[in-house]
């Protein structure tokens, strides 16, 4: 008798044991099912899409005409580049909400944590303080590039000063030319000019003049060196004066 | 004697097909194996094709990536391919074709210059993957990189669409030029 209820409750153990198996398996088998069908539902969703994408694609009008190939690249690439601007604006909005939520779900359970607290709220105060240490940063930075922004104005003002004056230097270096040249083509110096060739031709006439006077007297002027100079000044060619003004 | 399409038919639950293309039988067959032997969670389906069109007598699901197979050694291989191309839809290279390269590890071997299949690639707009599919580490690796192409073209990863995937795997504008 003794021995029969241990057996009924060995049996009873078992069936249980196995009661359990069953229903652990009928769990995990129910589970597979259950995520199974959240992924067909996921692809049916994500198949629906694209289909519906293809059709409304298929709605808009295709141009018919011939569009050089260039054009075709161009207009390629500007759509594919419409394509990366909408993923990085959905991706910058995701991240915003996300942070969003992040900020909520960490406001709410403040007050729930206890010694986790301060640690979190010691990394919120650093947070801030390097925040305001990178907006101070910013702010000194503008105000740099403001002061290099002036000075670069400054020194293009200065290399505009220096360029106008010396164009006024090459100006008057140009007109001072002018006028130099202008005196020379003028009625003066004509007339100077045409004094100095008479001048020479009385000159040479008197000279010629005197180097008769002394062959005639037929003198050996050769001995005496005071005659001899006077006779090789009188032979000068007086027409170089005229050519060279200056001498 | 029909030009592929791609969303002609309805998708079947939970199957993704995967067309692959080329002129090299042996390769085919072994990156097939490779493709079979990686678990994920949708049904595979591998179709193997030697040429395109394909007979329009047999029954076929959905095809949702088209892989192309150029052998660098060959030229005849690239010749066929770019053949083959005029006979898909133009709605496939919205992200569901690639192009995959084989034999680039041999220089003295390569027919076919590298550029010129990234001009290939470039033109249509699809991505290039290298692979050496004669060692079988790779192969297993490039097997499943295609796997996983294959799923989000086949619309199983949610969130991700197969010309986000295209403009994801997008290569810079100008392709280089290697200095000879």
């Amino acid at each position: 008798m003794e021995e029969q209820p241990p057996e009924r409750s060995e049996a009873g153990a078992e069936a249980c044991g196995e009661k359990r198996g069953l229903s652990q398996a009928a769990e995990e088998s129910i589970e597979d099912r259950i995520s199974l069908l959240l992924r067909l539902r996921a692809q049916t969703k994500q198949q629906l899409l694209e289909y519906k994408s293809m059709v409304d694609t298929n709605e808009e009008k295709t141009p018919e005409q011939i569009v050089q190939e260039k054009q075709i690249e161009v207009k390629i690439e500007d759509l594919e580049n419409e394509i990366e601007d909408v993923k990085s604006n959905i991706e910058m909005k995701s991240l915003a909400l996300s942070r969003m939520k992040l900020s909520v779900a960490l406001r709410d359970n403040m007050e729930n944590m206890g010694p986790e607290n301060c640690v979190l709220t010691d990394d919120m105060k650093h947070i801030l303080k390097l925040q305001k240490l990178i907006m101070k940063s910013k702010e000194e930075s503008s105000e740099l590039e403001k002061k290099l922004l002036d000075v670069r104005k400054k020194r293009l003002q200065l290399k505009q000063a220096s360029r106008s004056k010396l164009l006024e230097i090459q100006t008057e270096k140009n007109k001072q030319k002018e006028d130099v040249d202008k005196m020379e083509n003028s009625e003066t110096i004509k007339t100077m000019k045409k004094k100095l060739q008479t001048e020479i031709k009385i000159t040479t006439v008197v000279q010629h003049t005197f180097q008769g006077l002394i062959l005639a007297s037929k003198t050996n002027w050769a001995e005496d060196p005071a005659l001899r100079e006077t006779v090789l000044q009188l032979e000068k060619d007086l027409t170089r004066y005229e050519k060279n003004p200056t001498v | 004697m029909s030009v592929l399409r791609s969303m002609d038919k309805l998708p079947d639950l939970n199957r993704a097909t995967v067309l692959l293309v080329s002129t090299e039988d042996a390769l085919l067959q072994q990156l097939a194996e490779s493709m079979l032997k990686d678990d994920c969670a949708s049904e595979l389906r591998v179709h193997l094709a030697n040429s395109l069109p394909l007979p329009s007598n047999v029954n076929r699901p959905r095809i949702d990536l088209i892989v192309f197979v150029i052998n660098l050694h060959s030229k005849y291989s690239l010749q066929k391919v770019e053949e083959f191309l005029q006979h898909v839809d133009s709605s496939f290279f919205l992200g569901k074709v690639c192009f995959l390269v084989t034999g680039a590890g041999r220089e003295s071997h390569c027919s076919v210059h590298q550029n010129t299949v990234i001009k290939l690639a470039h033109t249509y707009r699809s991505p290039l993957l290298f692979c050496d599919l004669q060692v079988e580490s790779f192969r297993a690796a490039m097997a499943r990189r295609l796997v996983r192409i294959l799923q989000i073209c086949a619309g199983h990863v949610p969130g991700v669409s197969a010309l986000n995937l295209m403009s994801l795997l997008r290569s810079p504008e100008n392709p280089p030029s290697k200095e000879l």
